[in-house]
């Protein structure tokens, strides 16, 4: 009885692993896809730190900001992204003199910079986190 | 619209899957005569993993394939340990749970303690103390002195020396521009590599030596600027191995073996027949999980253990095996093209170089296609001071896959 | 920081490219390497079944058991009944000398392992089996015996076959070795120089001299517009050699008939030129030399010399000498194909393969392997052989009441000594049995020595083999 499951399992587990081996290449083909070559013009950006691949929709991982940033979930932003929890005009991000804002466009589920709800305009510095729904960017100032 | 069905969870489910239909085997395996620590513990161990891969993903903010790769590549050695010797297996298991958390360990130290690259003569100084050990409580263990035995346990320096020389070597080349002033530097560089290479030589551990070699030469040709120092490298080393050929007569041995092992058959060759014979036994689909004779290879549950594997689950698993060890490789390589952080950076190709060669120099030794070293896989072979630095190595990849270019402190506070 | 991401893609593509020599070693290993390297007899697996079952056990013909196994304490033991007389047919199943002969070649069959198909493995893993299957032989033990006792005291090989259906009956190959004796005698077995491992019968090459006309001659009746007659002066020269009869003797004015009773050296090799270097190829290819000959136990491949020789050495080709070179039992197929219609068929050792529970495993049937001349020339040649026997140089081989066609060959060779040879069959007009013998070094001639063994051999083996 041994003898046959052992048997039958050996043609089993090589199926298993092949199956893994040719899951983990397709991930990682998938996230090679998507990487475009990071072209950070400007001294800021904003980073992803959400795990790309347990996000359900097109995303990249970092943005840069140059002079000026729409986010919303329509596509004529300059980030769009199909998230329900986002508005279709949800956020600004504005240059003024090296420094920059950040400014809510009436979101309906609002925009938390570390944990603190942005009410209407709020300087970012280097390292804040901006939380839109269940998306979070990391904030770097290189100037 | 995004094909959902792709994600993480496939791989790891289907290890899960693996680890499973292996407990299965193992219970009809045993079913008159049930033991059920092995039962706890390999149950105790699937949740680690599986619970591991998943924090993971949470706490780490970089790769999240090496684990799962490395997880698969643990239950394949697991099993065929278990196999030829339960005891071993068990123990084979505890390590596994040692290894997972000395990772965890590793991944923590390295990201909230600063300064590891300002620690050079720290590495140096840990390296040749090592190596007295050894030599001062070497036990000889087939052939070679790199054995000390400290309360009943075995361990093997050199396993913790290789990572020693990973740090080494990222000391060195990340502190380029303090170097660049003092002269010679770069010739007492290589002479402490190749006094560790000579120290290995007199062990008698080749195979250690010859990875030691090719980590610094790979970590050399990519970011030495004299490029002229290679080409030192090289001739140095075509002489060394020429001499030693000459003058060790184990290396000659190796290579007699190597070249036709069939007329030493009944003494010098016998490890390396009894492993083709195995090989070529196992044909491209196995014998079956316990239903083959493993038990014949000399050594089956540490060096020889891919050729037990082919016997029992086909060349088609150990060319599995092979390619697992590819895409650890790959992505390692990847990690270290993604990091900006210069230390980091050389730690990330240190280790991958490491898994890359020792797999290459073990698994070519058993089917003959390089002379026999006696090395260990890493992550599959049996030993625990094997396990512990591969997953200590594996720790130092998984932090050199996150960002560590950012004012990572801040980052972290406020994130809490 | 450029140069150093395409350092490093170098690096992995370096590491990648040795990953993949790896997989594709193994892969080449298991295809081409992995049989040879599994049935080296150090490798332990080999002799794990022998020890869980039962081998079965090989008959002769009329079901005379010759070699069979028991269970003692657990342990299996192989006898063998005939210490010597089987040595280069069963040959031994020894754990510290491996294998040879029938038990190395039906080992599989002899321990019930079938690994044709998936289901069959199947079946042996699920259900392994315990007793091997038994081996039933052609052979008739009498004829072997008998074979084995006319041969006592000489070198060399005889064959005994059933011309129309290739059964073997005997074969005798000397020296030989005691089987049941492997471990005391293996060292003068294996190194001394009279080679008795050597099964002379299917490996033994020997210059078939004479006995190589019959080819010739069926090669002489292929051609045609060819000038059959010839006047003999005992001596003739070739390309500045000189080509000699018997003691010198002119047989004056022959036909091909007169020449082969008469067997004359300078009517075949003045004969062989006229033939062409490669019709007499061809027609020799014909009686299976230059190929390789199937049959359930390793056979060398007789040689007739490849590529355009010259007149020297193609006449002394037509008398089977220079480079020409025949097994016994590759003679023995030479004489069935005469006395068989020009039929050469493949030689059978092994009648069938029987399960213990008396099922028939495995059958081997009747096969032709080629037609080397058509039946006329073959009843013209089998005349001129009966011819050799009744008044030619094959005397000695004459039986009352019976028919006997036959050729006699005297071969020389570089050890000084001549093989003697015999080939042919009886009844002439209802052929059962054909025999080749091989005398090594006898230093006489064909005619007188060999040709008795092969008389007392088809006296006896008419009167009592089973056919």
């Amino acid at each position: 009885m041994y003898n046959l499951i052992s048997v039958l399992f050996k043609y089993v587990f090589i199926i298993i692993i092949y199956l893994f081996i040719f899951s983990i290449i397709r991930l990682i083909y998938l996230d090679i896809k998507s990487i475009s070559p990071v072209t950070l013009e400007g001294n800021a950006y904003l980073k992803l730190i959400n795990r790309r691949d347990s996000i359900p929709y097109k995303i990249k991982e970092h943005y840069s900001i140059d002079g000026e940033l729409t986010l919303g979930r329509r596509s004529d932003n300059d980030v769009y992204l199909n998230d329900p929890f986002i508005s279709k005009k949800h956020l600004k991000i504005v240059e003024d003199e090296e420094e920059y804002y950040l400014e809510d466009l009436d979101s309906a589920n609002g925009t938390f910079i570390n944990t603190e709800r942005v009410e209407d305009v709020v300087k970012l510095s280097n390292g804040d986190i901006i939380k839109l729904g269940s998306i979070e960017f990391l904030f770097v100032d290189r100037g | 619209m995004f094909n959902k069905s792709i994600s993480t969870k496939t791989p790891r489910n289907l290890l899960l899957l693996f680890e499973i239909l292996s407990l299965v085997l193992l219970l009809v395996n045993q079913w008159d005569n049930i033991d059920k620590t092995i039962y706890y513990i390999w149950i105790a161990l699937i949740l680690i993993i599986y619970i591991s891969n998943f924090i993971l993903n949470r706490i780490t903010s970089g790769d999240n394939y090496i684990f799962l790769i490395v997880s698969m590549l643990m239950s394949i050695g697991i099993i065929m340990i278990y196999r030829i010797d339960s005891e071993l297996g068990f123990k084979q298991l505890l390590w596994f749970i040692i290894g997972i958390i000395a990772f965890y360990f590793t991944y923590f130290m390295l990201k909230y303690i600063r300064g590891w690259k300002n620690w050079g003569k720290l590495y140096i100084v840990l390296s040749y103390i090592l190596f007295l050990i050894t030599f001062l409580l070497g036990t000889r263990k087939y052939g070679a002195i790199n054995w000390i035995t400290i309360g009943g346990h075995s361990f093997q320096p050199a396993e913790i020396t290789k990572l020693l020389l990973i740090f080494i070597l990222a000391f060195y080349y990340s502190n380029m521009d303090m170097f660049k002033d003092r002269k010679y530097s770069d010739y007492i560089l290589m002479g402490l590599v190749y006094s560790f290479i000579g120290l290995l030589f007199l062990q008698r551990d080749l195979g250690t030596a010859v990875i030691f070699l090719g980590i610094y030469m790979v970590i050399q040709f990519i970011h030495e600027e004299k490029r002229m120092n290679i080409l030192y490298n090289i001739g140095l080393f075509a002489v060394g191995g020429t001499l030693g050929y000459v003058l060790f007569d184990h290396v000659k041995v190796r290579v007699q073996t190597w070249i036709n092992p069939w007329i030493y058959i009944d003494n010098k060759g016998y490890q390396i027949t009894q492993s083709l014979f195995a090989i070529a036994e196992g044909g491209f689909f196995g014998t079956g999980i316990g239903l083959g004779n493993p038990e014949f290879i000399p050594l089956a549950y540490t060096d020889f253990i891919f050729s037990a594997i082919c016997e029992e689950m086909g060349i088609f698993i150990g060319i599995g095996i092979i390619m697992l060890f590819m895409i650890l490789v790959y992505r390692g390589f990847k990690i270290a093209l993604n990091q900006n952080d210069k230390f980091f950076r050389i730690l990330a190709i240190g280790v991958s170089t490491l898994f890359g060669i020792q797999s290459i120099i073990i698994i070519g030794g058993v089917i003959k296609v390089l002379p026999l070293t006696g090395i260990t896989l890493p992550f599959v072979s049996y030993g625990g001071s094997s396990i512990l630095s591969s997953f200590i190595a594996l720790g130092i990849l998984q932090i050199s896959s996150e960002d560590m270019s950012y004012k990572e402190e801040e980052y972290c506070e406020t994130r809490k | 920081m450029k140069h150093e991401n395409r350092r490093i893609i170098i690096v992995l593509a370096t590491l990648c490219i040795c990953f993949v020599v790896l997989i594709g070693f193994m892969s080449y290993f298991q295809v081409f390497e992995a049989e040879a390297v599994k049935s080296n007899s150090y490798n332990k697996r080999l002799w794990i079944n022998e020890e869980k079952i039962l081998r079965g056990s090989i008959m002769d013909r009329n079901g005379t058991i010759l070699a069979y196994s028991q269970e003692n304490d657990g342990v299996m033991q192989r006898f063998y009944k005939y210490g010597n007389l089987y040595s280069h047919i069963i040959g031994y199943s020894h754990r510290a000398y491996g294998k040879s002969g029938l038990e190395l070649s039906y080992n599989n069959y002899l321990l019930d392992l079938s690994e044709s198909s998936t289901i069959e493995e199947l079946k042996n893993i699920v259900a392994p089996s315990t007793i091997g299957n038994n081996l039933e032989l052609t052979i008739d033990h009498g004829t072997q015996e008998k074979a084995r006792t006319l041969l006592q005291g000489k070198k060399g090989a005889i064959v005994a076959m059933n011309p129309i259906t290739g059964e073997i009956y005997a074969m005798v190959s000397l020296p030989d070795f005691n089987v049941n004796s492997l471990s005391e005698d293996w060292s003068v077995i294996s190194e001394n120089t009279n080679s008795s491992l050597l099964n002379r019968a299917t490996q033994g090459l020997y210059p078939p001299g004479s006995a190589f006309k019959v080819i010739t001659a069926s090669a002489i009746l292929d051609t045609p517009n060819i000038d059959t007659n010839y006047v003999c002066q005992g001596i003739t020269k070739i390309d500045g050699y000189n080509f000699s009869d018997y003691n010198n003797i002119a047989h004056g004015e022959l036909d091909l008939s007169q020449a082969l009773i008469e067997s004359c050296n300078t009517y075949f090799t003045e004969k062989s030129l006229e033939i062409s270097v490669d019709n007499l190829r061809s027609t020799a290819e014909l009686f299976m030399f230059n190929k390789n000959i199937p049959f359930d136990l390793p056979v060398n491949t007789s040689v007739f010399p490849k590529g355009n020789i010259g007149d020297t050495e193609l006449a002394a080709s037509g008398i089977g000498q220079g480079k020409v070179l025949a097994t016994p039992l590759n003679m023995a197929m030479t004489a069935s194909a005469i006395s068989n219609n020009g039929e050469v068929m493949k030689p059978i050792l092994v009648k069938s393969v029987v399960s213990n529970n008396g099922k028939v495993i495995k059958t081997n049937r009747r096969e032709v392997l080629s037609t080397a001349v058509d039946s006329l020339d073959a009843n013209t040649i089998k005349e001129m052989m009966v011819g050799v026997v009744q008044s030619g140089t094959g005397r000695n081989a004459s039986i009352k009441n019976v028919k006997v066609a036959g050729k006699t060959g005297t071969a020389e060779n570089a050890s000084g000594k001549s093989h003697a040879w015999f080939i042919g069959f009886a009844p002439a007009d209802d052929p059962r049995i054909v025999v080749s013998v091989i005398l090594e070094e006898e230093g006489s001639t064909g005619g007188a020595s060999a040709a008795p063994i092969a008389r007392d051999l088809i006296i006896y083996g008419l009167n009592n083999i089973n056919f």
